[in-house]
């Protein structure tokens, strides 16, 4: 068996890329496939928390490389789901413990094993990016509709266009409130993708859910109520090659909205 | 008369697109700022090289006007769905045919002298500096030519303002930035006039 190693990237921080590993990382395993997330956020791991599994670290990555352990072993299970399962980054090390070859390698490693290998890639276009794209053949670029993070979103779909090994780049829009969309306050999901041109995988609302999730240690994929946790699941079948429908988020609802929405469109062509 | 007013009102403020324009703002001004950075860090076009094409462009439309060489603005401007690569050009006056066409041969004169100059360059690299002085001499050169030019002037540049008004050509007042499609406008203009 040959799995799918997928990295999950963005270039600016914050943005939603633990969040976003974590919860279709679940919805995966849920899915009945065996998934393995890495964690290559050196000295700043995160992932662990999101899942609830903070306790249950004994070995990192950097251990598998500098072979303390081996790579088995330091593969955490999930509590929940025993298809499921952490390789958590080392809290004490920086970025240059590791190299792109030895990531290559441990993913190369887990994608015999498992359907999927996510990584969870460190904000930034430095080392820890090159490390955590090496082994990967597809890629997700997370981005809010802000200025800034698409604007270093692009510039990560830049650079992964020039690594011949990413054959599919894909677009998860995180954080999206309606609301500032509906009033144009906000860039909507068609300016954005517009803007960076590559297919949309996902729409995320903004959802303060997701803070009480990550209190919790349980990713919101697992609220089964959650507007948020549904669109991760769509995500995950869209991942698995299934036609999901995108959440309806954008559009202005109602006659007058839309009559509105004419008039505003007739004005900016002046 | 008052339910009239204020029947009159409600309808007035439905078709009354202000308030939505006001909010529009925000988003539109950020995806125009935003494409027009993208189309930056996407073509690596550095101040550099817009310094350099900013350049060229001032050598080649000197051949037909007379302008304000500092005051020239090249931007990347949002048009719509577009990005357009604005030329602002603080035009004097444009110039008649006889001296486009003297123009156009020193250029010509000077590209072939530069041909040499390279041929010479690439089989010895000594002459190099040579060519540089003999290169800055030619601007200074020209330089006097295009004052030599400025003193006739006026003569011509109210032939040019009465042929067509409409142009943003003033020899007498200050120089009026007009945006590269007026410049073509002004070559057609003066091909017209000078039929006149
Ligand atoms: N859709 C959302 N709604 C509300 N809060 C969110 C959403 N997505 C992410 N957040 C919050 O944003 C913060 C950053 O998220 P996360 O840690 O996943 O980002 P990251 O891209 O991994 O950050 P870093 O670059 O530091 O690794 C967290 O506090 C998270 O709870
Ligand atoms: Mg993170």
């Amino acid at each position: 068996m040959a799995g799918r190693v997928i990295v999950i990237t963005s270039g600016k921080g914050g943005v939603g890329k633990t969040t976003t590993s974590a919860n279709i990382g679940t919805a995966l395993a849920k899915e009945g496939y065996k998934v393995v997330l890495i964690d290559t956020d050196l000295g700043l791991r995160n992932l662990d928390l999101l899942l609830g599994l903070e306790n249950r670290i004994v070995y990192t990555i950097v251990d598998v490389i500098e072979e303390r352990c081996k790579l088995k072993q330091a593969l955490v299970k999930d509590k929940k789901n025993p298809n499921l399962s952490l390789l958590a980054a080392a809290q004490t090390r920086d970025k240059s413990a590791v190299n792109a070859e030895q990531l290559k390698e441990i993913c190369d490693k887990l994608k015999e094993k498992n359907d999927f290998v996510l990584v969870d890639c460190p904000a930034g276009i430095e080392q820890g990016f090159q490390n955590a794209i090496a082994g990967a053949s597809e890629a997700i670029v997370v981005t809010t509709p802000e200025m800034s993070a698409i604007r270093d979103a692009d510039r990560i779909i830049g650079l992964l266009n020039t690594k011949e090994e990413i054959t599919s780049t894909r677009l998860l829009l995180n954080r999206v409130r309606p609301n500032l969309i509906k009033n144009n306050e906000m860039m909507s999901v068609d300016d954005v993708v517009g803007i960076l041109e590559i297919p949309l995988l996902g729409i995320i609302p903004e959802d303060t859910g997701i803070i009480t999730s990550t209190n919790k240690g349980e990713p919101i994929v697992n609220d089964e109520h959650s507007l948020a946790g549904q669109a991760y699941r769509n995500i995950a079948k869209r991942t698995l090659g299934e036609e999901v429908p995108f959440l309806d988020l954008d559009e202005p609802k109602g006659i007058v909205a839309k009559i509105k929405n004419v008039f505003a469109k007739l004005k900016a062509k002046v | 008369m008052g339910l009239l007013t204020d029947f009159y009102n409600t309808v007035a403020k439905f078709f009354r697109p202000q308030e939505e324009i006001v909010d529009e703002a925000s988003k539109s001004v950020a995806t125009n700022r935003l494409k027009l950075v993208l189309m930056q860090d996407r073509t690596n076009l550095t101040p550099k090289i817009l310094e350099q094409m900013r350049g060229e462009l001032v050598d080649l439309l000197s051949k037909y006007l007379e302008m304000d060489k500092e005051l020239l603005e090249l931007n990347f401007e949002q048009e719509g769905d577009q990005v357009a690569l604005m030329l602002s050009i603080p035009v004097i006056r444009a110039k008649d045919e006889e001296e486009i066409e003297k123009a156009i041969a020193e250029a010509a004169e000077k590209k072939a002298e530069e041909a040499v100059a390279e041929d010479e360059g690439s089989e010895e690299e000594e002459t190099e500096e040579t060519n540089e002085d003999s290169e800055s001499e030619n601007e200074d050169l020209e330089e006097e030519v295009a004052e030599a030019e400025t003193v006739e002037e006026s003569e011509v540049s109210e032939e040019i303002e009465s042929v067509s008004e409409d142009m943003e050509v003033d020899a007498n007042s200050e120089p009026v930035p007009t945006k590269t499609n007026s410049v073509k406008k002004v070559e057609k203009d003066l091909k017209e006039s000078t039929k006149v």
